[in-house]
């Protein structure tokens, strides 16, 4: 059966390579951007471990990165958070971009995060060190890096390296997560106000302040209830829960997500309608065979049948093709980027399995309109046509 | 019990129009099991539309057929496909072998509608193939074999679901002198050998001779119906084109 298909499939063989490429191109757009998604979500998936651990609380627009250089409060704010029943500690931080001028960037940017390390214990727990230690309470000039920002400035456990112009000597490198933390230098409040202050000098020296406070809740407590608290009872604020935290960065795979779609409808469109295209003027093409198949016992069921099964197979045949030439791009472009410490695409089984059964089901539904076509035809006329 | 019976069976294209076609107009007849038989007429006398009629490819207008007994009227699609399927065989004129399959495997065909299993459906096509004697050429696509050698693998198609009737439209209408004097000679055995009833439209005098049976159409109505002592086959010894 599957041989005959072949057969007919080759004996146009023009309009069957015309169809499976058009299949092919929107397969191929749909890997590689699925393999862009599936890094784009394990990012997120990392982002979101890290930054759920604590209530988030900034300057009144600032975002989940801290209030960003132009924002910040009093170091007061501090202490007022710290007095909102249900917080277990609230500590001062500030984020600050690695590179003054950072470029867009797929998921989290390099940043540099300063925490009171006396008070933060809990926060860092969670990140995981591969090599040295990590950060204690009263380390100044030290600092924690994440493993894709380690890899990007070269930096070895006691070496030094060089942030926003000042030295650092490296106590520790994380584990890989293949998200945010990665990408993050975690120093000591103190050295991170140092550079904020360097970074900003309009701003008056010497007046404690802190762009971001993070805040942990008490056991048992829930964190969102505390959030509210803390919004309710601390004035000039904006309180990031971490189910707030989770939306936030969810919106970032959204667009992206949303884009895929998009392809994948186009894919869809001009897949479908070549598939469909291609059938009828097969059907057209051997009205007569199927007027033959019908005199000789073909009941309506087994027409329908073999021209679904065409459909799908040029379906199936254009997906494998298009994810084969999709994953080998992804392939070649990661290995691409490696010396620069991107990693663009990820693969996963989604993204190799999914563009498969796609354009096999596309295949199969393009096919229900010519194979009903072919299924309904009458056997006396179907046999009299040239 | 007779084999084909049809009763007042008509045909009527564009019903109370005023381009009213009355195809086949009131046709009663018998067939026996083993008979061989001619259906000859001017064109346009309905030969076609009978035949496929009577292969249930068409559905009549008003009146019966029946095939073995068994009244094919109100039967619906599926059900008239399965008589094509169980008791009739099919020969056209421009054979309708599928391009893409070769000889053996447009045989095997009817098989696999009839859902014979595997190693029973190529026996019998072998067995097939040999009557036609076309065995050695099994495995050539129809586009490699002559016009009489096509016709003959259409004929083992329609013989190897061991139907119970063969209807044979103009099965020699493209064929020279000679290979229509082989094809009548191959269906004429396998008539004596099988005693499958063979029902031949045609318009060629010297195929209707060979019959043992001449129904003559006319307008739609049957003009005469004569049984004749068919007359010999002498073929030529000329390899086939």
């Amino acid at each position: 059966m599957l041989k005959v298909i072949l057969r007919n499939m080759w004996r146009r063989k023009a309009r069957t390579f015309l169809t499976v490429f058009g299949i092919v191109v929107g397969i191929f757009a749909l890997t590689v951007l699925g393999g862009l998604s599936a890094r784009l979500t394990q990012q997120v998936k990392g982002a979101k471990s890290w930054f759920t651990n604590s209530i988030s609380i900034v300057p009144t627009g600032g975002s989940l990165f801290g209030g960003g250089e132009n924002q910040f409060f009093t170091l007061s704010k501090v202490q007022e958070v710290q007095n909102v029943p249900g917080v277990k500690e609230a500590i001062a931080g500030i984020g600050l971009l690695v590179k003054s001028s950072q470029t867009f960037s797929l998921g989290a940017p390099d940043l540099i995060i300063g925490l009171d390390l006396s008070r933060s214990q809990d926060l860092l727990k969670q990140l995981h060190v591969d090599k040295g230690r990590g950060l204690t309470s009263g380390d100044r000039g030290k600092v924690l890096l994440g493993s894709t920002l380690a890899n990007k400035l070269g930096a070895q456990v006691g070496g030094t390296v060089d942030l926003r112009g000042r030295q650092f000597e490296v106590v520790g490198i994380l584990q890989p997560t293949l998200a945010a933390p990665d990408t993050f230098a975690f120093v000591s409040y103190k050295d991170a106000l140092e550079l904020f202050f360097k970074a900003n000098p309009f701003i008056t020296r010497g007046q404690p302040i802190t762009s971001v406070i993070y805040a942990t809740w008490d056991k048992g407590a829930n964190p969102e209830v505390v959030s509210n608290r803390i919004s309710r009872q601390v004035s000039g604020v904006r309180v990031i829960s971490p189910k707030e935290a989770e939306k936030q960065i969810s919106q970032f795979s959204l667009i992206f997500n949303a884009i895929l779609f998009g392809i994948a409808f186009i894919a869809l469109v001009v897949g479908g309608l070549s598939i469909i295209n291609t059938m009828v003027m097969s059907v057209s093409e051997r009205t007569k065979e199927i007027g033959l198949k019908r005199a000789i016992g073909a009941d309506t069921r087994t027409i329908l049948g073999e021209y679904l099964l065409e459909s799908s197979v040029i379906g199936l045949l254009g997906g494998l093709i298009g994810m084969g030439v999709g994953l080998l791009a992804i392939l070649l472009l990661n290995d691409a980027t490696k010396s620069n410490n991107v990693t663009v695409f990820a693969i996963s089984w989604l993204v190799v399995v999914g563009p498969v059964i796609f354009a096999t089901v596309l295949g199969t539904l393009a096919g229900i309109f010519p194979a009903l076509r072919a299924s309904r035809l009458r056997p006396v006329e179907s046999l009299r046509e040239d | 019990m007779a084999n084909v019976v049809l009763e007042n069976l008509a045909k009527i294209y564009a019903e109370g129009d005023t381009e009213e076609v009355r195809a086949v107009n009131g046709i009663n007849l018998s067939v026996e099991k083993g008979e061989f038989l001619a259906i000859v007429g001017p064109s346009g006398s309905g030969k076609s539309t009978l035949l496929n009629l009577i292969g249930c490819l068409d559905v009549p207008t008003s009146g019966h057929v029946f095939i073995d007994g068994v009244d094919t009227q109100g039967l619906n699609e599926k059900e008239l496909t399965r008589i094509r399927r169980e008791k009739v065989g099919f020969v056209f004129q421009d054979f309708n072998l599928l391009p893409v399959l070769n000889a053996f495997e447009n045989v095997i065909l009817p098989l696999r509608y009839l859902k014979v299993a595997g190693h029973e459906r190529e026996r019998r096509a072998k067995e097939a193939l040999d009557l036609v004697s076309l065995s050695n050429r099994s495995k050539s696509r129809p586009s490699q074999l002559s016009g009489g050698e096509r016709q003959r693998v259409a004929i083992a198609r329609a013989l190897i679901t061991n139907p119970s009737l063969v209807l044979a439209d103009e099965p020699t209408g493209e064929l020279d002198t000679v290979n229509t004097c082989r094809i009548i000679e191959v269906m004429r055995e396998l008539n004596d050998k099988l005693n499958q009833t063979f029902a031949i439209v045609t318009h060629d005098p010297m195929v209707a001779g060979y019959t043992r049976r001449i129904v003559t159409l006319r307008d739609g109505s049957v003009e005469s119906d004569l049984s004749q002592q068919p007359a010999d086959l002498h073929c030529d010894d000329k390899p086939s084109i």
